[in-house]
């Protein structure tokens, strides 16, 4: 597969595969013996299909089998899921669970999603999170979330851009609008990029992104930071206030982890669950998480099921608010 | 000169040893592939990502340009020869180039090709090098009211254009929208015409359309006929173009080539609204337009040169914004993410060696392709020599298998003998395939702007005359439709299109 493989890995893969494909199933105490596939539900390019290589090329060295990441994109992500929580529970199928895939989609494909989010899956561990933050155009006079309040009740009202509708993005524009009690003007684009060029060409003067879309630009100076949402400030940007010191009780996370179907074997989830954490905590990884906004994940399966619920529980009631349903 | 000192630093990378040799690998990886129905540069590229983890950031990106515009390369080699494109921009080299195939100039249609994209990207690599910044504003400058403007103009001029019936044509163009209505709802996230079919709310496939339509439709019609077949197989021809071809191609790869460059900067659209452009275009003003619909040359060279340049000046949202244009583009930005490095506004200053090499690279890949696909022409015709007995089972084959690993789904592969059926029927009634795709593409994109300048408007559509760059494209999309209704012009079109069979 991949060149970048030393050869010590390549042998260590090859050869107990040979053995394990003339035994009838791959052993629990045996595994891995064979290629792991890792099931990104988004199409590749986005940020899901990145952190699943970063994770994947992780993976693949300290577990010494092949990780194939496949891409199995289409309705808000939950095509791939359903997919992972169907195979065969034997720790050789994985998904890279998300925000879209495991909270909010269940909800908006109500009565499409044939998975449960929590219950179908053995939640392995959290990779990583990105705080959302809101940026915007320099030329539109916007340095506070006082700014954008005082925008959103004058004549025009105010415009935000959001990657998509039903994203998590677009459900911070709904809730900031409960909270301020007047509605935005939700602008919804297809992905980051476009919305994110938009803004620079001052067409919006505001949008809610996810922080590693928005880094380069706000780095640049051709957006600027108004407000992250995350319970503190973040230490790459220690000089943007959160939604909460502005007197906006907000925090939300986009997330990124690492499932497999419900029955996994548990020494298959904790082994996963401990190279995983000890793959994300490495300097080199966490300093190229941090570039990009994100914090690594440290939980484990457990906190990692738990969590995954407090998510659907969370966003269930805002889609409904968004009017955001597929159905 | 800032340019060509920054240029020769290019060159000084991309001339390495190493970056050479992937530069190559990724030219014949993606010729490989846009020749292969249905692989995309997309599954393609996801695939030999891990291949460029081991490698400098440099190298990797050179090899997956080379990849890029080596399969938007590749895919014209099946639109001519098999009627089978694989990619928006070969929907209209099939309509000429096909046809020239079938009249034994199929060597020649892959000549034009070839030297019509080798001029285009050269050209369209120095705009890149030189005016990259500047022309970024310019992709700035289109807001949402101005796309669909832009959009629209297309839809129209293709319908106004379109060969035989006006009204057929009108038809494939608004049922070709409608099919790009199905789908996920961009603006409030709902379910349109999914019938319940979780695939299909992700929209009805390209790559199974357009196969469907043009190669698979085409080989059923061609079993109805044996006598076709072996005018065919009997009729390769000479490679090489006739002097008298070759004075025609020049005019149409500089106008394709003016016509790509600036259309690729628009992120989205504009790409696939470059070929399509450029031949209609062509239709309208070279000296062979009476020749369309029978192989006209410039109906292959126009095109061919305007998506090799709009492929090489895409890049420039990317280089200079961070802001990939499309999915090829965004893979790309990931492989750079992977390696540690953030595309950015700041590339330019932050990674010379990476943005001048690109540059220079994609330069020296042109030239590669070229020289990688000349000598290789004489092996593709032969290859219509093939019995159709043996070739048609592994087209089909190819085609499943291709389409299959676009999401790794049966789903497409039903899909796409619909349309292979929905094609032969359409080919009976005389109905265009091309019309219905443009609107296929187009459609959505302008309803997405549509109702995006309307929401930034607050409901008032005025915003689209008050726009000076939306205003100027709505008066020539309606000067073209009054044209086409007032009657005398009409019979003046209809009497072209009859001479032009």
């Amino acid at each position: 597969m991949s060149w970048a493989l030393s050869r010590r890995t390549m042998l260590a893969g090859s050869i107990p595969a040979c053995i394990a494909s003339r035994g009838a199933r791959a052993q629990a105490a045996a595994w891995p013996s064979q290629p792991i596939r890792l099931v990104v539900p988004f199409a590749p390019g986005g940020t899901t299909d990145l952190v699943a290589r970063l994770v994947a090329a992780g993976l693949q060295e300290r577990l010494g089998v092949s990780v194939i990441v496949e891409n199995r994109a289409g309705a808000g992500a939950t095509l791939g899921s359903e997919l992972v929580a169907r195979a065969a529970p034997d720790g050789y199928t994985l998904v890279m669970s998300n925000i879209a895939s495991h909270a909010i989609s269940p909800a908006v494909y109500r009565n499409r999603v044939r998975y449960n989010a929590v219950s179908d899956f053995a939640h392995i561990a959290l990779v990583v999170s990105n705080p959302t933050v809101w940026v915007a155009n320099p030329r539109a006079g916007i340095r506070t979330l006082q700014d954008a309040a005082a925008k959103a009740r004058g004549p025009g009202g105010l415009d935000v851009a959001t990657s998509g509708a039903g994203s998590s993005n677009h459900l911070m524009v709904v809730r900031m609008g409960q909270l301020l009690g007047v509605e935005l003007n939700h602008i919804p684009f297809r992905g980051a990029g476009p919305a994110m060029q938009a803004v620079i060409a001052g067409q919006v003067p505001m949008m809610s992104d996810s922080l590693p879309s928005s880094v380069a630009h706000i780095r640049q100076g051709s957006v600027v930071a108004v407000a992250i949402a995350s319970a503190q400030r973040h230490p790459a940007f220690p000089e943007v206030p959160t939604f909460r010191e502005q007197g906006f009780d907000l925090a939300s996370d986009s997330w990124f982890g690492l499932s497999a179907p419900a029955g996994t074997p548990a020494p298959i989830v904790a082994r996963l669950n401990r190279e995983t954490r000890a793959f994300v905590a490495l300097p080199e990884v966490r300093a190229r998480f941090a570039e990009l906004g994100g914090t690594p994940g440290d939980l484990t399966p457990e906190g990692y099921a738990d969590f995954v619920q407090r998510e659907v529980a969370l966003w269930a009631p805002l889609v409904q608010a968004a009017g955001a349903t597929a159905d | 000169m800032d340019l060509f000192a920054n240029l020769a630093h290019g060159f000084s990378v991309a001339l390495t040893l190493n970056n050479l040799l992937f530069c190559f690998i990724g030219c014949i990886i993606g010729t490989a592939i846009g020749v292969l129905p249905g692989i995309g540069p997309v599954a393609t590229i996801s695939l030999l990502l891990p291949i460029t983890f081991g490698q400098p950031a440099t190298t990797a990106i050179i090899m997956l340009a080379g990849i890029y515009y080596g399969a938007q390369y590749g895919g014209s080699t099946t639109a001519i020869l098999l009627n089978l494109p694989g990619e928006v921009s070969s929907v209209v080299t099939t309509l000429e180039g096909y046809k020239m195939a079938r009249r034994g100039r199929a060597g020649a249609a892959l000549t034009v090709a070839a030297l019509g994209s080798f001029f285009a990207g050269s050209v369209a690599t120095i705009l890149v090098a030189a005016s990259g910044p500047l022309l970024t504003q310019v992709a700035l400058s289109f807001g949402p009211a101005d796309y669909f403007s832009l959009m629209l103009l297309g839809l129209v001029i293709s319908a106004v254009l379109a060969q035989g019936s006006v009204v057929k044509s009108i038809g494939m163009v608004v049922f070709g929208v409608s099919l790009g209505m199905v789908g996920t709802d961009v603006q409030t996230g709902q379910q349109r015409f999914t019938f319940g079919i979780p695939e299909l709310s992700d929209g009805v496939g390209f790559v199974s359309i357009a196969m469907g339509m043009f190669g698979i439709a085409e080989i059923i019609l061609n079993l109805e006929r044996p006598e076709a077949r072996s005018v065919m197989s009997g009729k390769v021809g000479s490679l090489m173009m006739t002097r008298e071809e070759f004075r025609r191609a020049v005019p149409a790869v500089l106008r394709g080539t003016t016509v790509g460059s600036l259309l690729g900067i628009l992120p989205g659209g504009g790409a696939a609204l470059s070929s399509f452009g450029s031949y209609m275009m062509e239709r309208k003003v070279s000296r062979g337009r009476h020749e369309f619909g029978n192989g006209a040359i410039e109906g292959v060279a126009g095109p061919e040169a305007a998506n090799n340049a709009a492929s090489q000046t895409s890049f420039i949202p990317l280089l200079t914004l961070g802001i990939p244009a499309n999915a090829v583009m965004a893979l790309m930005v990931g492989a750079l993410i992977i390696q540690g490095i953030q595309p950015g506004p700041r590339m330019v200053e932050a990674q010379p060696d990476l943005f001048w090499g690109l540059i220079a690279s994609m330069w020296i890949g042109n030239l590669m392709l070229l020289v990688i696909n000349l000598p290789m022409i004489g092996m593709w015709v032969k290859l219509l020599a093939v019995p159709y007995r043996y070739m048609y089972p592994s087209i089909m084959v190819f085609c499943a298998i291709g389409v299959y690993s676009l999401q790794n789904n049966v789903f497409d592969v039903y899909q796409t003998v619909v349309f292979g059926i929905f094609g032969y029927l359409c080919s009976k009634l005389r109905l265009e395939a091309a019309p219905m795709l443009i609107g296929f593409v187009l459609g959505p994109m302008m309803e997405e702007h549509l109702r995006r300048a309307m929401l930034l408007s607050r409901g008032d559509p005025m915003v689209f005359v008050e726009r000076p760059i939306s205003a100027v494209m709505l008066g020539i999309a309606a000067v073209a439709l009054i044209a086409m209704l007032m009657p005398n012009v009409r019979k003046g079109k209809d009497a072209a299109l009859a001479e032009g069979g």
